[in-house]
């Protein structure tokens, strides 16, 4: 049976599934080079034999680093709202942007023609992509391989004194965090509906009601997340941390040839889906 | 006809995250009961799966196999009306003062009739008496702010918050953990009053085996998920192999007692009540002064 307070588990942002694959021990910052390549690509591919080839990318690297797709699934699931309203929204109100090819309804400020429809179709498949991709580098690649990757990544900009270690500092304690929270989101919601409380009830239109039921989570959360934010100032305080000083890491990546190899795959697809006149 | 169980759980189990990488296995064929009115302590090692089967109790998770007859209402029916059973059944968190979110203590507390939809006046008295009970002084504090106080308190209003519901059954998880030792003995006192005096039944977590000792009518030993032992604190104290076995701790007072009796003096080792121990030991060095009057 389904379990109504069970969140932790639709959660999977900042968890890692630990596989042991062959992507899993990729040089990280590699697989984050070749992540923001692909996504870029997917992003300005307009074609309908493209996005094939990137949703059969995407669905293949969950395949190679042993990850059940249904994490991926369980990804997509939360956004697919978002997706039917966007795809709304461009359907009905963006045929003047793209009024190529055959016309099919054209009514009033509504146009809908076949490059319209195309437009509809490719972003929500290229959102699903971009959703997969990403939970993939997410569920290979700990947080703190993450973030060291994207602080190494980021390093040059040191030169011209871009906070680089703090920016990297705060997205790992945000990141590291978010179970964290979640697993204490569920204990409230668990404590409150003990006391009579009741989430999600009455129709979605009657917003006031439906965020004040939220009031007895939302500020105990608050609570939570200042008290355990003092916690974790005292906990890297008595280990030194001071900010701004120089440190060194504990992990030292060094790029093999196989991580080169896999970066130069991954140029290689981007520059297909930029470059290759795909027939339709 | 004798009575049925206020609880009955039987052959129950669970698993989180089923079909995902992160199976794991919290319940597996647990069995257990409670009597109306009886107070029971569960004790076992984290991760033995206690916080898991108490919220099975009113109905925060449904048995994926297996029987949970709460008051006679089977819940491994589709059709369970939440609300009355968790009405029925206070289910008092780790650390509940993380759960109050009003300004006013008196606010808090009402929360709960208020969700029951009691008119007004209801509310008031509920407030007025679970605030009583917990020892809390109605005219003083009921507008006072919730952040000024100190944890003992807090806890107190938290416990209080789900006292006004008037459960029949009171579950508590770890019900003093992090404590001082005052608030704890407080607390304790007012478990036993609402168990002895104002007859509620009572189901709590422990890893105190003083309290267990002081309070629990039966205690159930949870190990890997099942129930591996169970029985009065007399039997399950006693029971020297058993207590090795499952690595369960004792109250200082058995220990002190085995002690004794492993140095060859002559105690009943099941009096760990704090006044019969203390007896044994009296005894004990009465004993001894005799001896060595003897040797003078």
């Amino acid at each position: 049976m389904s379990n109504e307070f069970e969140i932790s588990r639709n959660i999977t942002i900042g968890q890692y599934v630990p596989t042991g694959s062959f992507i899993h021990r990729l040089d990280p910052r590699i697989k984050l080079l070749s992540f923001v390549v692909l996504v870029l690509a997917i992003a300005l591919n307009t074609s309908y034999l493209g996005n094939a080839v990137g949703l059969v990318l995407s669905l293949f690297l969950f395949w190679a680093s042993k990850i059940p797709i249904s994490y991926g699934l369980s990804g997509v699931k939360p956004a697919i709202p978002f997706i039917i309203i966007l795809a709304l929204l461009q359907l009905l109100f963006q045929g003047q942007l793209f009024s190529g090819g055959t016309v099919y309804v054209d009514y009033g400020f509504i146009l809908i023609t076949s490059e319209s429809i195309r437009l509809v179709i490719v972003s929500a498949v290229r959102f699903i992509e971009i959703i997969f991709l990403s939970s993939v580098l997410t569920l290979s690649t700990s947080t703190t391989e993450m973030t060291h990757s994207i602080q190494s990544l980021l390093s040059p900009l040191k030169k011209i004194h871009f906070p680089v270690h703090e920016i990297s500092l705060i997205t790992t304690i945000s990141i590291r965090f978010v179970p964290t929270f979640a697993i204490e989101m569920e204990k409230m919601m668990k404590a409150q509906a003990s006391r009579g409380a009741d989430f999600g009830t009455g129709g979605w239109w009657r917003i006031i009601q439906r965020t004040k039921e939220m009031f007895p989570i939302i500020i105990p959360l608050f609570n939570i997340a200042l008290s355990r934010a003092e916690d974790l100032i005292l906990a890297m305080e008595s280990r030194c941390y001071t900010p701004g000083g120089d440190r060194t890491s504990y992990s030292v990546y060094k790029a093999a040839g196989k991580d080169y190899l896999i970066l130069v795959v991954g140029l290689l697809f981007a520059v297909l889906l930029l470059f290759y006149p795909f027939p339709f | 006809m004798p009575a049925r169980p206020i609880i009955e759980i039987e052959n129950l189990s669970h698993t989180y995250m089923k079909g995902t990488p992160m199976e794991h296995v919290a319940l597996k064929g647990t069995n257990l009961y409670v009597e109306e009115g009886e107070c029971i302590a569960i004790i076992g090692h984290t991760g033995s799966g206690k916080s898991t089967l108490i919220q099975h109790f009113n109905g925060l998770m449904r048995p994926e196999s297996g029987k949970v007859i709460i008051d006679g209402e089977d819940l491994s029916q589709k059709k369970v009306n939440l609300k009355t059973l968790r009405q029925k059944v206070g289910l008092v968190f780790q650390n509940p003062e993380d759960q109050i979110f009003e300004k006013i203590i008196g606010d808090d507390i009402a929360y709960g009739p208020f969700k029951l939809g009691l008119p007004l006046k209801e509310v008031r008295e509920r407030v007025k008496w679970a605030m009583e009970v917990v020892g809390l002084d109605f005219e003083e504090m009921k507008d006072r702010q919730t952040f000024a106080l100190s944890g003992g308190q807090k806890r107190k209003v938290a416990l209080a918050g789900i006292l006004a519901l008037k459960p029949k059954i009171l579950v508590l998880d770890e019900p003093t953990a992090g404590l001082d030792p005052k608030s704890r003995k407080e607390l304790l006192g007012k478990i036993k009053v609402l168990n002895k005096e104002e007859k509620l039944t009572v189901v709590f977590v422990s890893h105190n085996m003083e309290e267990v000792a002081m309070l629990a009518d039966r205690v159930y030993v949870m190990a890997d998920g099942t129930d591996v032992l169970s029985g009065t604190p007399k039997e399950i104290f006693t029971d020297k192999e058993k207590l090795q076995r499952h690595q369960i701790g004792t109250p200082e007072t058995v220990k002190i007692l085995y002690r004794l009796s492993d140095l060859g003096y002559k105690v009943k080792t099941d009096a760990f009540s704090i006044h019969e121990a203390a007896e044994e030991i009296m005894k004990v060095l009465a004993g001894t002064k005799e001896v060595s009057n003897y040797v003078k």
